[in-house]
């Protein structure tokens, strides 16, 4: 707030400088809505340029094979769905039309509704038939619970239960799928027993438990092919990790979710949602330069009322 | 006895956690498993815990009257409401009841399989694509090869049982099944469901998206340059935020390189060195509980 600087001319009323930084909070939050609701209902479509932390993460997911099983871990809540959302129906579709069988399960006690629900929509349901408008990619088919993926639900445990995974997935989970199938009896979880035992691990976390615990408990021990994606705040805590080749790709928030759509060629949210991060972080950015300038401007004139 | 046998105990389970990494022996990877397990299993017993905490710290301020106590009224009431919701109240009190079937003449040289259900049902019969039960053209029905046909019923919406089971159809007669999926409780029931997407779900979200108000906010009356490592870390902050939005690299080609150098050189050495420091602090504190210095965690009695 600068109080140290303010100051009054000769009527008593204080300098724009100061009434600047006292002005009321709700315009900057006007600002804000404005710079989420209009690139919305009137989006832009800049281009999107393609990082090398995405193109990782999609050449790694691309090296699947037809049968493969990937374990998907969703470490989530509603909260995060708008920036991890995006990844997870990107990457499914990839790994749908690739052919690959899925395992999901969460360590989150939030997450389970919310998974359910994403199952429903992107694995139980075709995320791009044919003649989807505007997706030039191989169809993906609606999959089959417990034949072509499985559910294992959620467990307590935080990183003791990753830690077992690794360990004994089966046993973690009391060797049967959220259902109540046994495992043994779903012939796709033949040879699965532990997390060594999936091609890849696609890590869909938005904070604690999540990437970063997998990578610390299980991920060098067993030595195991991981991608991840994260809130765009924790992407600074996950790239050391995708530096040392833990991982071996990182998509930080909805820019790189963007990133990640072009890539598997069906834009959805996260394409859309880019002329918004386009808007709002010019938004933040115009206001610590703007807030700065004022602050400096009164602190000269701080300074040079103090040397008259 | 009280604190000497907590101590002990935490000692050997400590000296066990280090010892299994140099002990490449089966069945102590399986005790640690065993262990683990018994992690989990406190962790989901901590939850009932914390529902008895809640209630005995919440309802002595509500009887007192205390500041904001209407707010706590609403939280414990909200408590009691998901454990309701949560149990599995049709097993208790259900009847569930099972698709009927029934087989009658139909055309010649045709097997039928026709399913009577309300309005809101999704129809799957055989290898057909789901259709609605009921559409203005009538129920749903299909042409099927003579033989077992399976069928399935279910809702579109979440929270419902599912009906599936194998139908005989023959030539020249109509199978119909007739069934209406009932309304499941617990932590897969409709009620859950419905408060989890629709109270639980977007409160959450609103939680975060209000986050973007308050940056902006912060960004303009608190992110000041008043030294060297200040504006430096305002710096490296509005190259990310350019960076991350496509827009950056129209207004400057070199952004994405400048932000990459940035989050893979700068980012990642202090990352490491935030990440070493605690990773030593935590192993020095470790080694104190372990050898039974450290006693803060066993409480103060």
């Amino acid at each position: 707030m600068a109080t140290g600087t303010q100051s009054r001319d000769d009527n008593g009323a204080l300098h724009w400088t100061d009434r600047l930084q006292r002005f009321d909070r709700r315009w900057i939050f006007l600002a804000m809505g404005l710079a989420i609701v209009l690139p919305l209902l009137f989006p832009i479509g800049l281009p999107i340029k393609v990082g090398s932390m995405a193109q990782a993460t999609y050449n790694t997911v691309e090296e699947v094979k037809a049968g493969d099983v990937v374990f998907v871990s969703l470490d989530l809540d509603p909260a995060s769905t708008p920036e991890l959302e995006p990844f997870y129906k990107a990457v499914i579709l990839q790994l749908k039309r690739k052919g690959a069988r899925l395992v999901f399960a969460t360590t989150w006690y939030q997450a389970p509704p919310l998974v359910e629900r994403w199952i429903r929509d992107a694995v139980e349901r075709p995320l791009a038939p044919a003649g989807t408008e505007g997706y030039s990619g191989a169809p993906d088919r609606a999959y089959k619970k417990n034949v072509d993926y499985v559910l294992l639900g959620f467990r307590e445990g935080k990183q003791a239960t990753i830690a077992n995974m690794g360990a004994d997935l089966r046993k973690t989970f009391d060797y049967e799928a959220n259902d109540g199938t046994p495992l043994d009896q779903i012939p796709m979880m033949n040879g699965i027993k532990q997390l060594k035992d999936f091609k890849l691990l696609v890590l869909v976390s938005a904070g604690f438990p999540g990437a970063k615990e997998y990578v610390q408990f299980v991920q060098n021990r067993y030595k195991l092919r991981m991608v991840a994606a994260c809130t765009a705040v924790s992407t600074t805590d996950l790239t050391p990790y995708y530096q040392a080749g833990q991982l071996l790709g990182l998509i930080g928030g909805l820019a790189a979710a963007a990133e990640y759509e072009s890539l598997v060629g069906k834009h959805g949210s996260a394409s859309a949602g880019a002329d918004v991060l386009n808007i709002t972080h010019g938004v933040v950015i115009l206001a610590i330069v703007f807030g700065n300038l004022i602050y400096f401007i009164g602190r000269r004139r701080a300074r040079t009322r103090a040397r008259r | 006895m009280k604190r000497t046998f907590p101590l002990v105990l935490g000692m050997l389970a400590g000296l066990y956690a280090l010892a299994e990494f140099y002990l490449p022996v089966y069945w102590v990877r399986d005790t640690t498993t065993e262990l683990q397990n018994w992690v989990s299993i406190l962790g989901a017993a901590a939850f009932v815990l914390g529902a008895i905490n809640l209630v005995h710290v919440t309802w002595p301020k509500i009887r007192r009257r205390e500041q904001d106590w209407p707010y706590k009224i609403v939280l414990l009431f909200c408590a009691v409401l998901m454990f309701g919701v949560g149990i599995k109240w049709h097993r208790l009190f259900g009847h569930e009841v099972p698709a009927r079937v029934a087989v009658s003449d139909g055309v010649d040289g045709m097997a039928e399989v026709v399913v009577e259900a309300p309005d809101d049902v999704m129809v799957k019969i055989g290898t057909y694509d789901p259709v609605p039960a009921r559409t203005a053209a009538g129920p749903a029905k299909a042409t099927v090869d003579a033989g077992k046909v399976s069928v399935a019923l279910y809702r579109r919406v979440a929270g419902y049982q599912e009906i599936s089971l194998d139908v005989d159809a023959a030539v020249g007669k109509v199978t119909t099944v007739s069934g209406d999926p009932e309304m499941l409780w617990g932590r897969k029931g409709r009620t859950y469901v419905w408060l989890y997407d629709h109270v639980f779900a977007p409160c959450n979200a609103t939680m975060f998206a209000l986050l973007a108000f308050f940056i902006a906010s912060a960004a303009f009356r608190a992110f000041r340059a008043r030294n060297v490592e200040a504006a430096l870390l305002l710096g490296a902050a509005i190259i990310i935020m350019a960076w991350r939005a496509p827009v950056g690299r129209i207004i400057y080609s070199q952004l994405p390189d400048i932000g990459q150098w940035i989050l893979d050189v700068p980012n990642n050495g202090s990352r490491r060195a935030i990440m070493m420091g605690a990773a030593l602090g935590a192993i020095s504190t470790s080694l104190r509980v372990i050898l039974g210095l450290e006693r803060s965690h066993l409480g103060s009695d």
